[in-house]
């Protein structure tokens, strides 16, 4: 036996995943902070005014100004809550979130000092489906956070998010589909490299489209962002949090935009492949990146653009809609497959 | 490494069943039973069956305990601990159940002659356990039983319209009066104060309003129970 969980392309020495792991983990924490400013810088631009300004030179350290706040912060907890769980949530929700941030490819096997690297945390067989098992997995931190804090608005927003969650994971799963029919296999660095032709985002528009919107609600963001409605539902299953705890669902929500952009990108934009140009090995993550941002800035974009949605039409839309299309995008790329291949 | 993982998720499968009989609180069962689900899922990853781990999670872990979450959630609560209802027949029967179940799992382990018990298992074929593995034998292998599966699936899904109808849950008038072909030619929920009160977001000018919702609701009710 030379590799005991999920096969890798080839074994990589114990350390090498270490160091992968940790590098990861401090690339997830480093990009945090940067989506939140370039969000609120860009969201100020929006609404024609400027944005945070005060903290550092263009106010450039409010991210940090903000996580020191939050982190020093006295811990607080209702005298209804149930105390394990109300801790433990956050952590699961944060946790599942930086898992499945691990899979995304940020580009081919690379040569660093001598030893073969692959520039993703893991490449497993079973692809996005770990993605999706992970977010399964990232429900019990919304549905025990809620539950825990022992506030009614905590535990029907855990309620709400929860069916929201599950109602746009189906569309969500069904619009991959088509993609991984056509490229004929789980990999997600697979999934790039049959990609060098054309990204599947020209074949495979339609399930582009219903991948982001589900993606949007998935991530809890506006115009689905019932989650989270600050203004009118007094937020949701974090209503009860503050201080750190706070910080690691916040955390975990940004890192889960990154993950579902990262998967857009590898999915549909060809991951770190770019047209007509092949460029050198190291630029691959950065390419990568760059994608990701582009999702990023969309992301801010929408929020800024779309007003939210009330609740009967997000779940209508979700299962009467969304489900439909899928489900026929889904249908269509297989009579295609075969008859074409 | 591999024991290491083995005997975490060994015992965490067996603390998890205990957990689900042991514990009182309706809620505090079902998470006992979801890290019992997790703990197999980590077994099935040990014996080279990613995609069984993998539907494990998203399938039972996700899916249907959601499901045991929000009922459990709504309904059952710590007010209401769950006590000992059960007649002596039940206990009986249930006994006996357990006990096939252990001779079942006995004879299968003591079968095998326990030769591999301390080698690193069998030699697995490349591809083992993998999806396009798993999906070519469910398309001829398994295909009848992975039809019939499928068919058994889609008559709970029509049994429970069926059921939700009969209790008056999904009424079909009500359905039909909030989403018509206007919908299509004007985007729908573009937010006018009718639409707030469930009344069709399209009605021509001049039209008359004959029912109330109210009395659509009673008259579709009605029209349910004939």
């Amino acid at each position: 036996m030379t590799t005991t969980l999920a096969a890798v392309g080839f074994a990589e020495p114990w350390y090498v995943q270490i160091i992968k792991s940790v590098v990861l983990f401090l690339l997830a924490v480093q990009i945090v902070p940067v989506v939140l400013l370039a969000e609120r810088k860009l969201l100020g631009r929006f609404q024609n005014r400027y944005g945070p300004n005060r903290v550092g030179p263009f106010g450039m350290a409010q991210p940090l100004a903000d996580i020191i706040k939050l982190a020093t912060k006295e811990p607080f907890q209702p005298s209804t809550a149930v105390g394990f769980l109300y801790a433990l949530a956050p952590v699961i929700s944060l946790l599942t979130a930086l898992a499945a941030f691990a899979i995304l490819p940020f580009g081919d096997v690379a040569t660093i000092f001598g030893q073969e690297v692959g520039l993703y945390g893991l490449d497993v067989g079973i692809g996005v489906l770990y993605v999706f098992a992970f977010g399964a997995i990232a429900f019990y931190g919304l549905m025990l956070g809620g539950w825990a804090s022992g506030s009614k608005y905590s535990f029907l927003g855990a309620m709400r998010a929860a069916a929201q969650l599950i109602s746009y994971e189906v569309a969500m799963g069904l619009s991959l589909l088509g993609v991984l029919m056509m490229a004929g296999t789980l990999s997600l660095t697979a999934i790039v490299e049959a990609q060098s032709n054309m990204w599947y985002i020209v074949p495979q528009f339609v399930g582009f489209l219903i991948f982001l919107t589900a993606g949007f609600a998935e991530t809890n963001r506006a115009p689905f962002d019932l989650p989270e409605a600050d203004a009118e539902l007094v937020a949701g299953y974090n209503t009860e949090y503050g201080g750190s705890k706070f910080a690691a669902y916040f955390f975990a929500e940004y890192v889960n935009i990154l993950v579902v952009s990262g998967i857009a990108v590898t999915m549909f934009l060809g991951g770190w492949q770019l047209p007509f140009v092949d460029p050198p090995g190291w630029v691959d993550p950065f390419v990568v990146l760059g994608k990701i941002f582009v999702f990023v800035f969309l992301f801010v974009w929408i929020r800024a653009t779309l007003p939210r949605l009330r609740y009967d039409q997000l779940m209508s839309f979700g299962w009467k809609v969304l489900l439909p299309l899928a489900t026929a995008n889904a249908l269509v790329t297989a009579i295609v497959v075969v008859a074409v291949g | 490494m591999a024991e290491v993982l083995f005997f975490v998720a060994g015992s965490g499968a067996i603390a998890g069943a205990i957990g689900v009989i042991a514990v009182r609180n309706p809620f505090y069962s079902v998470l006992a039973l979801v890290s019992h689900l997790v703990s197999l899922a980590l077994l099935f990853l040990l014996l080279r069956a990613e995609f069984v781990a993998a539907a494990q999670v998203i399938v039972y872990a996700g899916a249907v305990m959601v499901l045991y979450v929000f009922v459990v959630a709504y309904v059952g609560g710590q007010d209401e601990p769950l006590g000992p209802r059960a007649g002596s027949g039940l206990r009986v029967v249930s006994a006996i159940f357990g006990a096939a179940l252990f001779l079942e799992l006995s004879v299968a382990t003591l079968g095998s002659g326990l030769q591999l018990i301390d080698s690193g298992g069998r030699p697995v074929p490349a591809g083992f356990g993998s999806p396009e593995e798993i999906g070519s034998l469910l398309l001829t292998k398994f295909l009848l039983p992975f039809e019939v599966a499928s068919f058994l699936l889609l008559i709970a899904a029509v049994g429970a319209v069926v059921l939700a109808r009969r209790r008056g849950g999904l009424s079909n008038a009500e359905e039909q009066a909030r989403y018509s072909a206007m919908d299509i030619l004007r985007p729908a929920y573009t937010g006018t104060m009718a639409e707030a009160v469930g009344e069709r977001h399209s009605l021509p000018p001049g039209a008359v309003v004959t029912k109330t919702p109210a009395e659509a609701k009673a008259a579709a009710e009605a029209e349910a129970e004939v």
